[in-house]
């Protein structure tokens, strides 16, 4: 009987050895997750360059080879047409008598 | 209202015109012709018709018809302010020191002048005009000087060119105005009298419609003189720089050139020649200011002036 438990024992004790030593290789030799040196296949949508801010005497985008007329620079054009002192409404100037 | 500001005939000269740009090509032919006339009547260029003119005294000397309308012009408010606005008073003028240029005196000191002989007034009925052949001959020693008669003249013809792009408009020479028609933003002018003891103050405010301003003042135009201030109004009578009572006298007119003789004519004359001159034109218009900064004038005068002046003055 006693010879029987210690052949148990043994028997128990190397199928541990066995199947830790078992588990060690197998994980040492799986494949890492972050290991692929084959190129990614990830096709991000490259970051899209915007076209500079047009030069407000243009009043003018350029977009793509398309051009149209900025509806907030489209005033420029006009106000510049205005000349400097024209203004139909504004008051007359007070005039001054001094003498000479 | 489109307006214009530069430099002639040695002051600031103010236009403005109501509408776009015909008001503004208006302004540019107006400037034109104001700079292109000062040549023409200032005895400070010896190429001058006037100066020309002063160096042919004793002999006939053909002139063109705007110097003939001036001359004439002249000798008909010498007549109308007795003797009081006369622009043959040039010799006296040198004499006092002002033969240069304001500008000229300012920076360099006022001529030699005072050395000069008197020269006995002449009159200017002593002119000889042959209107028919458009030539005149000066007294031998007497010299015109146009002074603000010329402005006002070149005031008037601008004011007359500007008129032909806008109805509504105004041009100044030096406070020497002219008025056309009423301004859109309000129903008068507005025309600041400045103090003559301070520029930079202004006594009353005037209310004007069409019509010219003209002021005179002894105390614009002032150097020294071997200790002595002296101004540029010479009372023909004297000879000398005028003792007046008021420092300033504003004349508002239908013509500038009325304007511009009776303001000199009343600033010389003072109280008592005001008296004589209102009598015999009772509708003048007029507002002085005196030493002490009080405002008195006729009663067409101060018909002019903001309620508050009026009570005042």
């Amino acid at each position: 009987m006693k010879l029987f438990k210690f052949g148990l024992r043994l028997w128990i004790m190397l199928i541990s050895v066995m199947s830790f030593l078992m588990g060690w290789i197998m994980i040492a030799h799986a494949p890492k997750p972050i290991q692929s040196s084959a190129p990614s296949t990830f096709n991000a949508t490259p970051i899209p360059t915007l076209a500079p801010l047009p030069n407000a005497d243009t009043g003018i985008i350029q977009n793509n080879g398309n051009l149209f007329q900025s509806p907030q620079l489209s005033v420029q054009p006009l106000i510049q047409a205005l000349p400097q002192s024209s203004n139909n409404f504004a008051p007359a100037p007070i005039f001054r008598t001094s003498g000479s | 209202m489109q307006t214009l500001e530069f430099r002639a005939m040695n002051t600031s000269v103010l236009m403005a015109a109501e509408g776009d740009e015909q008001a503004i090509s208006g302004l540019q032919a107006a400037r034109a012709f104001i700079e292109v006339s000062e040549k023409r009547f200032s005895r400070f260029l010896p190429e001058s018709e006037l100066s020309q003119l002063n160096g042919f005294g004793g002999k006939w000397y053909s002139v063109s018809e705007d110097l003939m309308e001036l001359l004439t012009l002249s000798l008909r408010y010498f007549d109308e302010t007795g003797g009081l606005f006369n622009p043959a008073i040039l010799p006296d003028l040198k004499r006092a020191g002002y033969d240069k240029s304001m500008d000229s005196i300012l920076t360099q000191g006022p001529g030699d002048g005072y050395n000069r002989m008197h020269i006995p007034q002449t009159s200017l009925r002593d002119i000889d005009f042959d209107i028919t052949n458009g030539r005149v001959r000066l007294p031998k020693t007497m010299e015109i000087d146009l002074g603000g008669m010329a402005k006002g003249w070149i005031v008037e013809k601008a004011s007359n060119l500007l008129r032909s792009y806008s109805s509504t408009c105004a041009v100044s020479a030096g406070g020497d105005i002219v008025f056309v028609g009423n301004p859109l933003s309000g129903s008068k002018w507005e025309v600041e009298l400045e103090d003559p003891r301070n520029p930079d103050q202004t006594t009353a405010v005037l209310f004007v419609g069409q019509c010219a301003v003209v002021t005179s003042s002894i105390t614009k135009r002032t150097w020294s003189q071997n200790g002595q201030i002296r101004h540029h109004l010479i009372d023909p009578r004297t000879g000398e720089p005028a003792k007046t009572d008021w420092l300033s006298v504003t004349v508002i007119s239908s013509e500038i050139t009325e304007a511009e003789a009776f303001a000199k004519a009343l600033l010389i004359g003072g109280r008592s020649e005001a008296g004589r001159l209102t009598s015999k034109y009772p509708e003048l218009a007029y507002i002085s200011v005196d030493p002490e900064g009080h405002i008195s004038g006729s009663q067409f005068g101060k018909e002019y002036l903001n309620e508050y002046d009026r009570i005042f003055s």
